[in-house]
């Protein structure tokens, strides 16, 4: 099976303390057989003998040493158990770390497709509750099958040793129990694979409902996000119960073959005893060890429906595992050296998102250094455009260029370094605010994440904070107003020092008085840099090298602040539209 | 409770004890007769299973000596049919049980989340999501099986285990002692490494709960992560806090396993001293060697409900680390809740006043100071003033998402703070600054307000926003499927999705926090159109930086040092060339 062959790649670093782990089980367990040996021996040589009274007047020694031998031996195996136990943990839990820490990776350099595709919610219940229960199946219920299978072996190669009529008799429950367990694989994992579906779910509905918690509120939503969160509450109780009563109905029967053992045992050995074929002593040796045949046959199926539960969750684990990214370095990758200058260069762009144009044959150079602000209507896709530069999306045709070099034939990492962006949708971590300041360079220094707090104009009121720049803002950056949010998010972007800056709409909350402050940071930064702004302001785009109108993914109108109202077009439109009245106030 | 991020573990604010415990009874009490039930099967069962050793005694003590096959081949009859009455009856026990289990924590996960529903806007605030989220689905998963069989089995086993004692007592009181001598030191064993086991397993619920924490803000995060290139410093810091979770998980498990071997040691060494007591130390004839050989056999049965109690309690032990922390959140208090005497308000018609309103987030903060006004009905304001003056905090508190800390807001006469909350805010329309996106389709997300809305009603509202056009360009219209942080919506398309869903509420009082930041002016233009008349009738909040969106207002308000310096319509507020008229000539070139 697949998942299997993943979990031993895992196993890699563990492989040979997780054997370790095995074989000391199994000795344990074979351990277990030699403690009733000492008490039968006392019972034997001191209680049930006709010179009992004598043996233990004689020989003293011998039956304190018995009682040394039997304590003795189960010292050495607890603490061999425990050390086993202890080896079992270490090497599931190194595993799970691995494997954690893989996924977290793969995770996180996912392009923008698989993130529109999975659910928060179902991400981290592969994270966490699937990942549990490979923990789980290694730690327990290969310990439990290896142990099961190993003392049912011995027990069975002693019956044979002892008599091999009745060690027959009893070998022959073994196909029942092999046909059940088959059965019993077969019908539980399309439900184990419905279950972990459903707390998927669960666990996406509740996620949301406290992301958005903000908007349950304000629309007094709490009854309804209640009967919605119950409905998959329900499902999955329910599909949680199904699951148990499914099990529920095969255990019977694996309990009747296990006590099927006894009646033989007792029909199969009563005969032979009478018949002569098997000697009373011998009759009590085996069934002295009965259960340690029947008890593996009844853990089998407790194990095999756990194997089942985990497969369906290390199924999921393994698609994430061994997701890959589209968007990845090619082999003819170009190499620069350090900061790249920031020229780009759109030619002939075009892109669809879930076969719709978002792009349609884009064309425009900004040279190292300009300033270009880019316009137009909601939708119209300014926001793909600029996602194009880092290359969170490749090009459906024609090309980005920075550099001279398609972003393509650049090293994504080396490319996205030199790219500093303050996006729309403002997300901040529970961090400190120079935590969240020095998110693209953690060694900063305090005075330096002041620096380009005071260039995003944050300085002033980072320090009228609690804690000033130790603040602990909250996940994405609750507590704050957008317009700090959004000037926060502008510092991290600078504190990167970045060739290429990207700023979607970025001051679109701060008040005018700021905005002022903000554009003259940027134009005086102390490094190169060139300045791509997405604006619905005119005063935010006015000053810029080059303004782009952009309408329904083409480029509609294309200059300067002065070409463009000259034009008459949209610009002038909107110019229009936000300066009405201005010359008869101004008057 | 301070803020609190990834990398820190949450304290503990109440410590358990024993009232925790008593409170999960609570939830077992509804299954009481369910519960009896199956304990009553379970002692069945037991018994049932107790004839196995009897028949198969007397066969070979009495049907095998005689050769008499029949009566061997009805004893193997009776057998089966003991066998199959204590596995029914164990079985209906499982039946019954798994139910009751899921039962209970459908329960507690309903009561959990009806709970988180009712805490406010700080409970969210003052700490990752993940934390909270892990407490809603794993953590409350993991009591499943303690409240349910757990408790049971307790019982059973401790029956079990006085059943057995009075046997041994009744045989030979001497060597009973000898067994129970092994008590005090499985006690002692038990309870010098519980405080250690406890702490260490809360240690690592909350390392759990840190490495979610993490993990949810970094997938909510990704395009940040990968826009700054931060993949290898996250993979560090979740590797660290990774590390940190197993490094916790090993160390409870070294308490945790320690109690099985312990118990199984102490058990078979009150068996040896049964031998040498009963064989050596007591005088000859004190204890008969048939006493002695049953006082071992005693002595095993009754060690086995110990071990297995000892195996319970460790799984008690680690569950109570996730059972308080559930039972903490049920307790936090929900600081914005319905006063006990509280009415509806009544259809209001959105008359608002504030007297004395003063407010701070944090004691010494002052954001409002003595601040009062008043708006008529159908009127509309506006709400200006530099970043962080206090504007959205004003609405924040019409809209009681917080308590005014002296003063009163009033609608129709009304105080707020009397009233439901849902009265309150089913009335009120209320865009944020955020406009959040629920997984599902975009008609799911508009309907939000307005949860019995047709699809006509759906369509218009849409239509009023300017979001009909680009809604039916997308592939599957209003059945597109979108999500949290997808990136088929554009940031103006969110808000105009946001704005139609508040609008199809038709709320008495609308509030616009930002709501228009991210749309483009001409859009915004024809939105106004739309809203204009919309707005008749309403009681209207706009905060706005963009002045072209709030100038058609009645009145507009500057926000400014805890209050508002000036307040008139545009026009007035011109002519005073005092704040605003700065604010506004600075927008223009």
């Amino acid at each position: 099976m697949f998942q299997l062959q993943w979990i031993w790649h895992n196993l890699k670093g563990y492989r040979a303390v997780y054997i370790t782990a095995l074989v000391l089980s199994l000795i344990c367990n074979l351990l277990y057989l030699t403690t009733p040996y000492f008490s039968a021996q006392i019972v034997d040589i001191y209680i049930n003998n006709e010179n009992a009274a004598a043996n233990l007047a004689n020989d003293r020694h011998g039956f304190i040493m018995l009682l040394v031998g039997m304590i003795g031996f189960t010292f050495l195996r607890t603490v061999m158990q425990y050390a086993c136990n202890m080896t079992y943990e270490y090497s599931s839990q190194g595993m799970i770390y691995k494997i954690r820490n893989h996924l977290f990776n793969c995770i996180q350099e996912q392009d923008m497709e698989f993130y529109d595709k999975h659910r928060t919610g179902d991400l981290m219940t592969r994270v966490t509750g699937d990942l549990d229960m490979i923990r789980h199946l290694v730690s327990w219920v290969f310990k439990g099958m290896v142990e099961s299978l190993s003392l049912f072996t011995a027990s069975m190669i002693y019956f044979f040793s002892i008599n091999w009529k009745m060690a027959l008799l009893l070998l022959s429950v073994t196909p029942f129990i092999f046909i059940v367990t088959i059965f019993l694989r077969r019908v539980t994992r399309p439900i184990y694979v419905d279950l972990r579906e459903r707390l998927a779910k669960m666990n996406t509905d509740a996620q949301e409902n406290i992301s958005g918690n903000r908007v349950v509120k304000a629309f007094a939503r709490e009854d309804y996000e209640i009967e919605k969160f119950g409905e998959s509450n329900r499902n999955y109780s329910s599909q949680n119960k199904k699951a148990s009563l499914l099990w529920l109905k095969f255990s019977p029967l694996m309990e009747t073959l296990a006590n099927l053992l006894s009646v033989i045992m007792l029909l199969g050995g009563g005969i032979f005893l009478i018949k002569g074929t098997l000697t009373m002593g011998e009759y009590v040796a085996i069934s002295g060890l009965i259960w340690a045949i029947s008890n593996p046959v009844r853990n089998l199926g407790v194990y095999v429906n756990d194997l089942q539960r985990a497969m369906a969750s290390a199924m999921k684990i393994i698609e994430v595992y061994y997701s890959k990214t589209k968007i990845v370095d090619r082999d003819d990758a170009v190499e620069f050296d350090g900061r790249l200058h920031g020229d780009i260069e759109f030619k002939n762009v075009s892109f669809a998102y879930d076969g719709k144009t978002v792009l349609k044959d884009i064309s425009f150079k900004i040279k190292a250094g300009e300033t270009v602000a880019i316009m137009g209507e909601t939708g119209s896709g300014k926001t793909t455009l600029i996602n194009l530069i880092p290359r969170f999306y490749d090009t459906a045709s024609g090309s980005v260029l920075v550099d001279g070099v398609d972003v393509r034939r650049h090293h994504l990492k080396h490319l996205r370094q030199n790219i500093g962006m303050a996006t729309q949708d403002v997300l901040l971590y529970s961090d400190t605010i120079d935590g969240n300041i020095a998110y693209g360079v953690p060694e900063m220094s305090e005075e330096n994440v002041k620096v380009y707090a005071q260039l995003a104009a944050a300085d002033e009121f980072i320090d009228k904070m609690p804690d000033g720049y130790d603040t602990l803002i909250g996940e994405r950056g609750v507590g704050l107003s957008g317009g700090q949010k959004q000037r926060i998010s502008l510092a991290r972007a600078l504190a990167i020092r970045p060739a290429v800056l990207i700023l979607d709409d970025t001051t679109s909350a701060v008040d005018m008085e700021t905005e002022t402050h903000i554009q003259n940071s940027l134009k005086n930064l102390d490094f190169d840099c060139t300045k791509i702004i997405i604006a619905q302001r005119i005063s935010s785009t006015k000053d810029a090298d080059k303004i782009i109108i952009l309408e329904d993914g083409q480029i509609r109108e294309m200059g300067t602040h002065d070409e463009l109202l000259a034009k008459k077009g949209y610009y002038y439109e909107v110019f229009k539209l936000q300066n009405e009245g201005f010359e008869k106030e101004a008057v | 409770m301070a803020r609190n991020r990834y990398d820190v573990d949450e304290t503990l604010e109440t410590p358990f004890d024993f009232r925790h415990l008593k409170r999960s009874f609570v939830y077992m009490k509804k299954y009481r007769v369910k519960m009896i039930t199956a304990f009553m099967l379970s002692v069945f069962a037991a018994i049932s299973g107790l004839l196995g050793p009897l028949i198969t005694k007397y066969a070979l003590d009495v049907t095998v000596p005689n050769k008499d096959i029949k009566q061997l081949v009805l004893l193997a009859v009776l057998l089966i049919i003991s066998a199959v009455i204590s596995i029914a009856f164990s079985n209906i026990r499982g039946r019954i049980m798994t139910v009751v289990g899921q039962d209970i924590i459908f329960d507690i996960r309903t009561d959990l989340f009806a709970h988180l529903q009712e805490l406010p806007f700080q409970y969210y605030d003052d700490r990752p999501h993940g934390k909270i989220l892990i407490r809603v689905v794993n953590y409350v998963n993991s009591v499943s099986d303690m409240l349910s069989n757990g408790v049971i089995n307790v019982i059973l086993e401790f029956l079990n285990m006085l059943f057995i004692m009075l046997f041994m007592f009744f045989v030979d009181v001497k060597l009973s002692l000898v067994v129970l001598s092994g008590l005090p030191i499985f006690l002692l064993v038990m309870f010098s490494i519980k405080t250690k086991q406890r702490k260490a397993w809360q240690d690592v619920s909350n390392k759990s709960s840190n490495l979610n924490a993490y993990l949810q803000e970094n997938i909510v995060g990704a395009r940040i992560t990968q826009i700054f290139t931060r993949e290898e410093v996250n993979a560090d810091i979740f590797d660290r806090l990774s590390n940190k979770h197993r490094k916790s998980w090993m160390h409870a498990v070294t308490f945790s396993n320690l109690v099985w071997p312990a118990t199984d040691d102490i058990s078979t060494c009150v068996r040896a001293a049964i031998f040498f007591v009963g064989l050596l130390l007591l005088p000859s004839g004190a204890a008969t060697l048939g006493t002695v050989s049953a006082m071992t056999s005693y002595a095993s049965s009754f060690w086995q409900p110990i071990m297995n109690l000892s195996n319970l309690f460790n799984n008690f032990i680690n569950n109570i680390a996730y059972l308080e922390r559930i039972f903490e959140t049920l307790d936090e208090p929900a600081t914005i809740s319905d006063k006990p005497d509280a009415k509806e308000i009544g259809d209001i018609t959105g008359n608002v006043e504030f007297k004395n309103v003063t407010f701070a987030y944090e004691e010494g903060k002052t954001v409002l100071e003595n601040l009062s006004f008043s708006v008529k009905a159908g009127e509309s304001i506006a709400l200006v003033g530099p970043t962080g003056a206090g504007k959205s905090t004003i609405v924040s508190l019409l809209s009681r998402f917080y308590d005014v800390n002296s003063g009163s807001i009033t609608i129709d006469g009304k105080d707020i703070s009397r009233v439901t909350l849902r009265s309150l805010r089913s009335q009120m329309g209320i865009m944020l600054q955020d406009s959040f996106i629920f997984s599902g389709n975009i008609a799911d997300n508009i309907r939000y307000g307005k949860l019995d809305a047709s699809y006509d009603e759906i369509v218009a509202a849409s239509k009023v926003v300017c979001a009909d056009e680009f809604i039916s360009e997308m592939p599957d219209g209003y059945e597109t499927e979108v999500n949290e942080r997808g990136s088929k919506l554009s940031g103006g398309q969110k808000q105009l999705i946001s704005f139609a869903r508040t609008l199809l509420s038709d709320p008495k009082i609308l509030v616009l926090d930002e709501a228009t930041s991210s749309i483009d002016a001409r859009t915004e233009r024809l939105l106004q159109q739309g809203l204009n008349k919309l707005l008749a009738g309403r009681t209207s909040f706009i905060i706005a930086h963009r002045l072209s969106t709030i100038k058609n207002c009645d009145r507009i308000m500057y926000i400014d040092n805890k209050g508002i310096t000036e307040c008139g319509s545009h026009d007035e507020l011109m002519a005073l060339k005092g704040d605003y008229y700065k604010l506004y000539t600075s927008q223009h070139i």
